[in-house]
């Protein structure tokens, strides 16, 4: 039980990350390299503000805000200045790891004394049965937020045209926007999750360290591959839910190789065939199981 | 919704299986995470077990070790701190980042987490000033014996003036062991000049704008240039310039002399305070140990090709590591 709390704890708080990287690389087919760092980014904001004294659920706002910030400057240098998507995303990111030295003061800023999203005097009034559960609930309540607001948004005038500019962009020049535009307003709003799920890690671990963000744009990419694949002929359920799943999987995987008792070595290597059953097993089933949603 | 149903049912019942394994009531179980591999935290991790079989708890008879190590991951850092806080009777955490996440994970059901190699443990909120916790935290510190170093620096080369330092921005240790080395530098006539570097990738360009500027480099117990540690020593060795190291395994490997933490006593004695823990003392009560200081240890082949004579005194008490 407490493994599975783990998976949901990690697999939630990522899945707000995976949810950004949907935007860039499923609506906007923009391989946005940006993450690796806008991720650390959140973090930084979120526990410098947090150490100074502020009320931990508004730093996420802040923290949102700042990675939003990284994803405009991200989409100014594609759009404007004609850099190419994977190049302007490295610029950034390489840019950003100073910045995040700068905003933290230093490499590795905990706050182990504080008041946090998660241990606050709210959470601590929750009844003793939800006690072991009360980080899982704060992360699924704001992954549930993000998720409704996301969809609403994916279903007004501005969010169709952002799905227009990844699939078809003479749609959108043909209605007579920018498609320029649209894609930085993609960026920035990947962003700001990709932060917001910094900053919810670092009041997790509390704790934030610079070399955080590593590998966290493969984490996305695979969470939303492994969730799209697995719910590829379910109409009814959305994008923003596969991707959800697919990150609590990915976690999954990660405690199950653990579990095992691996050696250090060759656990990457486990969880890539774990990562490769799993596809493989949903591509299988396409076949045979009728449809039930 | 049924085919998720599945996946997600087949996933769940791997992970329930496969945690089975670790909890077991008779024996003791003390989960040991380990932030990267690397030579100075292997040792750490031998020492360990070996002061806990001092102590009476000896591997296969009352105490199982769940050994994982993070390979210097973030995101998997924080997954095994937690499964092992989950698993074990007691974790100990080796360096820094594993020991902030060990603590975290352990807060909410107050098991025992003792670190080492940790060497700040102050700045890293391990501990408070006076090096106890209100959490059920102890360990013992690595902070390199700064002023020792320095006074064998000036023993071994007496006209020197400058002693360049590379180290990682990214890592909170070396920031505080240069803060260290810059103020007590001055107190024997040495000048630091430092060179921050992000990644491995950098250093080769760093160490070539670094050698020319000094009389001798000297190492942190900084994680990315001791990897790197050859290539720095090949640079400063062919401009005739010594590399001083901050342990013996590095003096082995080319540095000219050290006086440096040794890790595995480091390690013995954590696992001497891990058993008292285990004999029922709160953690936070026992204060965090901090090094005294090592041995010194020298290269002479090394210094002979450099043309440095090692002063008598410091051959007298120093180790010779080509023996």
């Amino acid at each position: 039980m407490n493994v599975l709390i783990g998976i949901l704890e990690e697999g939630l708080i990522y899945a707000i990350l995976a949810l950004g990287v949907l935007i860039t690389y499923r609506v906007l087919d923009f391989p946005d390299l940006t993450v690796d760092s806008s991720f650390p980014l959140g973090a930084a904001v979120s526990a410098v503000l947090t150490v100074k004294g502020m009320n931990p659920l508004l730093t996420l706002v802040i923290a949102a805000l700042a990675g939003g910030v990284a994803g405009l400057v991200t989409g100014i240098i594609h759009v404007k200045f004609k850099v190419r998507d994977l190049l302007s995303g490295i610029i950034v990111m390489t840019g950003l790891y100073s910045i995040n030295l700068r905003i933290a003061g230093r490499a590795n800023l905990p706050f182990f004394n504080m008041d946090t999203l998660f241990d606050n005097p709210f959470v601590d009034g929750f009844p003793a049965a939800l006690r072991p559960w009360s980080k899982v609930i704060v992360v699924f309540v704001i992954v549930l937020a993000v998720k409704v607001l996301l969809d609403l948004f994916m279903n007004t005038k501005a969010g169709f045209l952002l799905r227009a500019v990844g699939d078809n962009r003479a749609v959108v020049t043909t209605l007579a926007c920018d498609d320029g535009l649209v894609k930085i307003e993609g960026l920035v709003i990947a962003n700001m999750l990709v932060a917001l799920s910094g900053a919810v890690m670092a009041q997790k671990n509390r704790v934030f360290e610079i070399s955080m963000g590593t590998g966290s744009m493969v984490f996305g990419l695979a969470a939303v591959i492994i969730g799209v694949n697995i719910f590829k002929n379910r109409q009814k359920v959305n994008s923003s839910t596969a991707a959800i799943v697919g990150s609590i999987i990915y976690k999954a995987c990660v405690a199950i190789a653990l579990s095992l008792g691996l050696m250090p070595q060759d656990l990457k290597l486990i969880t890539a065939v774990l990562f490769l059953i799993i596809l493989v097993l949903s591509g299988m089933k396409k076949k045979k199981v009728k449809f039930d949603a | 919704m049924k085919k998720f149903a599945k996946v997600l049912a087949l996933v769940l019942a791997l992970v329930m299986v496969f945690s089975f394994g670790c909890a077991s009531a008779k024996t003791l179980t003390i989960g040991i995470a380990q932030f990267a591999e690397h030579p100075s935290l292997d040792n750490c991790r031998e020492g360990f077990i070996a002061g806990l079989a001092e102590a009476g708890y000896v591997e296969g008879d009352n105490v199982k070790f769940v050994v994982h190590n993070a390979q210097a991951d973030m995101g998997l850092t924080q997954q095994i701190a937690y499964q092992l806080a989950q698993e074990c009777d007691m974790v100990c955490a080796i360096a820094t980042p594993i020991a902030q996440a060990a603590v975290n994970a352990c807060m909410d059901n107050g098991k025992p987490v003792i670190y080492t190699a940790v060497s700040d443990p102050v700045a890293a909120m391990l501990a408070n000033a006076e090096g106890k916790s209100k959490l059920n935290v102890t360990g013992s510190c690595d902070l390199l014996p700064v002023e020792a170093q320095l006074k064998l620096i000036r023993s071994f080369m007496p006209d020197a003036k400058t002693i360049g330092i590379l180290y990682t921005t990214s890592e909170t240790n070396s920031e505080s062991q240069l803060k260290l080395y810059e103020s007590l530098a001055p107190q024997y006539g040495f000048e630091i000049v430092a060179t921050g570097i992000s990644t491995g990738a950098d250093i080769p360009l760093a160490a070539d704008s670094l050698i020319p500027k000094v009389h001798c480099l000297t190492n942190l117990t900084d994680n990315t240039v001791v990897s790197y540690l050859a290539l720095i020593i090949d640079k400063a060795n062919a401009a005739g310039k010594p590399v001083f190291g901050s342990e013996i395994e590095q003096v082995k490997n080319g540095c000219i002399a050290s006086e440096g933490v040794e890790y595995i006593a480091l390690g013995r004695q954590t696992g001497k305070m891990a058993a008292e823990v285990l004999a029922g003392a709160f953690a936070g009560d026992i204060p965090f140990y901090a090094s005294e200081g090592g041995d010194m240890c020298y290269n002479p082949a090394v210094a002979a090709q450099l043309g440095i004579a090692i002063p008598e005194a410091d051959l007298a008490r120093g180790i010779d590591v080509t023996k």
